[in-house]
């Protein structure tokens, strides 16, 4: 595969702080795949590949790292379970070096504290492994568009972990609490709505839809850690 | 019968023992042997001070004797030690292997009777995908199920609903993701309203067509709702007639009489929702 490897064009603006990413695109989203399965690599690329660029894969957290620094691409698909650290070793390796990265998370384990782990660790979606191609292919464009990525599973995770299941009188009130709109938002996701269809719902745009959910992954990323884990441990599964 | 209950200690201690008769009143635990053992030992200390200070006749070199003897004893355990750390160590160790030998056989059974059965039934269904997708569904929530061990009776919304989700599924081959938010144990009104969202499942999974359904439950202090979403065909509400069971005595009717709501949005080609309320 050939794709011409754009080197990450800085966007001149310096008042374009919000979305430093929304670049022009010359080709496809090039995405690195990184899995211990090489039959779940190879299912992935097979699915996607038409519509993205693979230029990379890998099978451990050693490699994964070296592969993801030596080719920069938009999206990096990790998944969560991963020998040698797991997919929250790469997150962290590979911020220290490049902060800009991102990563869509897969999963087939469906473990709340995984999930919530890998999120908070710094992954901007989180997608089960047996989403679609169209639907995989979707929340790739997404996450390179710097948006975010809430599968409805993780929707009910999150709405579990901020109603009330956490104890906010000792923690960052504005923080750690989801606004009327956002939980809206998160409900209609978590009963299977895509985003175009919240959007049609509540009347308002995808682009606020999106909003809304990328602010909810912020919530998410720096709210009160000791609670978010405890939640998440007690809670083990769905 | 105080003969018979003899005879049965004494075939314990034997085993005790690992077979060999003679060591049997040695190493037995409890009972007479015991009791007889620790006299003769006693005895035996007793006795070793009693020749000592018979042959010297003198009470005042005791504390010689004494030293003597803890000196003796001290050599003795320096000497043994190591032996008895080892055949501790081992016994131990072979304790463990057991355990993990158990372990393995179990998982290896439990992986035989579930995923080697599937894969065997997959390969001869290749050519159907319908077919294959169900398997391997089926499978993995098996799987799942037996790895987390979330056996949890169905005393709860949760496992009732994702209990039900799980059959429709078998049934009618089409993936059901549940999604809960909350719990909250079942009552007649709670499975009522399950019964009413399995039956919205079936009717998704048998006339919209859709690829995939998704059920979201959330409990809440006052109330407990439940979305069955497809995205199917969907349906002119008003042109379905009264006399289709599915949807009017199992679902409008059943959640009323429990006092509870069901709303049905469908539009043809938009897909249906069932959303189901009952107060807690």
């Amino acid at each position: 595969m050939s794709t011409p490897v754009t080197p990450p064009a800085e966007t001149g603006a310096a008042g374009d702080l919000t979305s430093p990413e929304k670049r022009a695109r010359t080709g496809p989203y090039r995405v690195v795949v990184v899995d211990d399965h090489a039959m779940f690599r190879s299912g992935v690329k097979a699915e996607i590949g038409r519509t993205v660029a693979v230029v990379g894969e890998a099978a451990d957290a050693e490699s994964a790292i070296k592969v993801i620094l030596g080719t920069r691409p938009d999206v990096v698909l990790l998944d969560v379970h991963l020998p040698g650290g797991g997919g929250i070793e790469v997150l962290r390796k590979v911020h220290e070096v490049n902060p800009d990265q991102k990563f869509l998370a897969l999963s087939v384990s469906d473990a709340a504290e995984d999930v919530i782990g890998v999120i908070r660790a710094g992954a901007r979606g989180y997608v089960t492994k047996s989403i679609s191609g169209a639907e995989l292919v979707d929340a790739i464009r997404r996450v390179a568009d710097g948006d975010a990525v809430f599968s409805p599973r993780l929707a009910g995770f999150v709405l579990d972990a901020f109603s009330g299941s956490i104890d906010l009188a000792t923690v960052d009130e504005d923080l750690d609490r989801l606004s009327q709109r956002e939980r809206e938002v998160l409900r209609l996701i978590a009963r299977g709505y895509a985003y175009k269809e919240v959007a049609k719902e509540l009347f308002i745009s995808i682009k606020t839809v999106e909003t809304h959910v990328s602010s909810v992954l912020r919530k998410l990323q720096l709210s009160n850690r000791h609670q978010l884990t405890r939640w998440a441990t007690d809670r083990r599964l769905v | 019968m105080w003969r018979q209950a003899d005879s049965d200690q004494q075939k314990k201690w034997r085993a005790e023992a690992g077979g060999r008769v003679w060591l049997a009143p040695f190493v037995a635990r409890g009972g007479w042997p015991a009791l007889v053992r620790v006299i003769v030992g006693l005895g035996l200390v007793g006795a070793a001070f009693g020749i000592v200070l018979a042959q010297e006749g003198h009470i005042d070199q005791l504390p010689e004797v004494m030293a003597m003897t803890t000196l003796a004893l001290a050599g003795l355990a320096v000497v043994l030690a190591p032996w008895l750390h080892r055949s501790r160590t081992a016994l131990n160790q072979a304790r463990a292997d057991k355990v993990r030998a158990d372990a393995r056989a179990d998982m290896a059974a439990h992986l035989h009777d579930s995923v080697l059965q599937t894969l065997a039934m997959i390969q001869r269904q290749s050519d159907d995908p319908k077919a294959v997708q169900q398997l391997a569904r089926r499978q993995e929530r098996e799987l799942r199920t037996w790895l987390y061990g979330e056996e949890s009776p169905e005393t709860t919304l949760k496992a009732a609903l994702t209990g039900a989700a799980a059959e429709v599924e078998d049934e009618r081959g089409v993936p059901i993701e549940v999604v809960m938010v909350g719990d909250c144990d079942t009552s007649d009104s709670v499975q009522a309203l399950v019964k009413a969202a399995r039956e919205a499942m079936v009717n998704a999974a048998k006339h919209s067509g859709a690829e995939q359904i998704d059920v979201y439950a959330e409990v809440d202090d006052e109330h407990i709702e439940v979305f069955v979403r497809d995205r199917g065909s969907g349906f002119d509400l008003d042109t379905v007639s009264d006399d289709r069971m599915g949807v009017k005595g199992s679902i409008l009717d059943r959640m009323q009489r429990h006092g509870g709501k069901a709303n049905i949005r469908s539009r043809p080609g938009e897909g249906t929702e069932v959303r189901l309320e009952i107060m807690r």
